[in-house]
């Protein structure tokens, strides 16, 4: 196992880990804005740790900038639809309990 | 452990199915149907079938999920009492039924896998034929060179099932979309960036479609998705019945599909026969056009489309 | 046990599951989603008993894909389910509309 490797094996372990984190929070926070905040954080910073790995097991320019692509796009779409639930929420509170 | 990978993801579409039509909640199993479409899309993937992968992310998971929740939300708004309706009709004989239709389609599928193929498969005639083609992608190409009937057909289906929501919709103007998704900054911000983007990745499909995995109907459900996503944030508002370009559009495939088919005719004795590589690319244009413009306007209520003022 | 057999498998429980779903739902959309279900898995069973192994071995020069025959085909089943899927929602939305339920009668 060469270096880069060993490196993409563990940025993609520590990437499970955030999105494990992410989920359980998800599951077991009590209201919708620490979901949000479990939802959001943990699978930006997973979703980043995955791409690096799998950029860095390519070893190429290209895949690795359409990755990092890949990652921007669905930070932009989590942020948004984080956003607007959150902004539904406050207000209307009935509708989230 | 690739093999691992495959059961895992068999189990989770089993599961997954079992949530869909069985689970609490009637928005949790459309929620789960679209996550058991993506699950799809990744077995797709792992069969081979990247084109597969792309239209069932796109259509299968990405529009239908699109068109159920949409419904869903007509329901509800409708009769917010029903919200949580779930009930089951009892029934004796289904578990007896299914299990037994399980048992029938595994001893048949196990039955196919033994059959051993001969040399003439169908496929393989039309790899072999295709090696004189220019055309890449033998998936694209058992489309449109070898099976036209049945895509030319699947577009009219398309356009029929539009024809019958619009016969079917209500008298009552379409409800507008939620008073304030208009006005949230950050949504610009994604249109900006994702609209255009969505029409690049489309025509990057399209012409990826002759020679890798791509094609008009992934193409176009990414043109769809783009004009769903401009009707839930307000910038597109359903109206009563289409204009004239969206008819024009509506009907583009199947009548430059269908005048080239009937010229080739004339010109080539064969029916749907294409005379070249730049007659694929035109068919797939204009068929790409059609079914943006028929997802959409199936979201949008079947009726048209106008920008927002 | 082969990938193939996985897939094959799946799609016979995903095919009851879905008929039991059509059987026992009440509400026309879960049905809808349940016929969905169905369709996806005769989709998983023509795509995986084509790209079997000794199909496999024979088009392994063009990279193992199954073939292209049951691809175009389950392409375009996939679009005509969502054809269908799109005319029956508008046809269920009409129905509570005019009746106020989103049931079928028994007959």
């Amino acid at each position: 196992m060469s270096m880069s490797e060993a490196a993409a094996a563990m940025l993609l372990l520590l990437g499970c880990l955030f999105y494990l984190a992410g989920t359980v929070g998800l599951l077991r926070f009590p209201d919708v804005h620490a979901r949000l905040h479990a939802l959001t954080k943990a699978d930006n910073v997973g979703l980043m740790l995955v791409c690096a790995a799998l950029a860095l097991l390519s070893g190429s320019l290209r895949v690795a900038a359409l990755l990092g692509l890949i990652w921007l796009l669905g930070l932009l779409a989590a942020t948004v639809s984080a956003h607007l639930i959150a902004r539904h929420a406050r207000r209307h509170p009935e509708a989230h309990r | 452990m690739s093999l691992a990978l495959d059961v895992l993801l068999a189990l989770a579409l089993v599961v997954l199915a079992i949530l869909t039509v069985a689970g609490p909640g009637l928005f949790r199993a459309i929620v789960m149907f679209i996550v058991f479409g993506l699950m799809m899309a990744l077995a797709w993937a792992r069969l081979g079938a990247p084109d597969l992968a792309l239209a069932e992310a796109a259509i299968g998971a990405g529009i239908t999920g699109a068109l159920l929740l949409g419904a869903f939300r007509a329901l509800v708004r409708a009769d917010p009492a029903k919200r949580r309706a779930a009930f089951r009709r009892p029934s004796r004989l289904a578990l007896p039924v299914a299990v037994l239709a399980t048992v029938l389609v595994a001893v048949l599928a196990l039955a196919l896998a033994e059959l051993t193929p001969g040399p003439g498969t169908a496929g393989a005639l039309a790899r072999a034929a295709l090696k004189d083609v220019e055309l890449g992608n033998a998936v694209t190409g058992v489309l449109l060179l070898f099976r036209g009937y049945d895509t030319l057909l699947e577009i009219v289906v398309l356009l029929a099932a539009w024809l019958g929501a619009f016969a079917l919709r209500g008298d009552e103007p379409p409800a507008p979309r939620t008073e304030s998704a208009a006005t949230v900054p950050l949504l610009d911000a994604l249109l900006a960036a994702v609209v255009p983007l969505a029409v690049l990745v489309a025509v990057y499909l399209l012409r990826a479609g002759g020679h890798a995995a791509g094609g008009a109907f992934q193409a176009g459900a990414v043109l769809a998705a783009a004009l769903v996503l401009l009707v839930l944030s307000g910038r597109l508002r359903p109206t009563p019945a289409p204009d004239l370009p969206q008819r024009v559009l509506l009907v583009l495939g199947v009548v430059v599909f269908g005048l080239l088919g009937l010229a080739m005719l004339i010109v080539a004795g064969q029916m749907l026969a294409m005379p070249g590589l730049w007659a694929v690319y035109l068919v797939e244009v204009a068929m790409m056009v059609s079914i943006a413009t028929t997802l959409a306007l199936l979201f949008a209520g079947a009726g048209g489309l106008r920008r927002a003022p | 046990m082969s990938t193939s057999l996985v897939y094959l498998l799946a799609s016979a429980a995903l095919f009851g599951i879905g008929l039991y779903g059509l059987l026992t739902a009440a509400h026309v959309l879960r049905k809808l989603l349940a016929l969905n279900v169905m369709g996806g898995a005769v989709f998983l069973l023509l795509v995986t008993r084509e790209s079997d192994s000794k199909l496999v071995t024979l088009a392994a020069r063009d990279g193992a894909a199954p073939d292209p025959v049951a691809q175009a085909l389950v392409l375009t089943g996939i679009v005509v389910a969502v054809a269908t899927t799109a005319f029956a929602l508008a046809l269920m939305v009409r129905l509570h509309a005019v009746s106020g339920s989103t049931e079928l009668d028994d007959d």
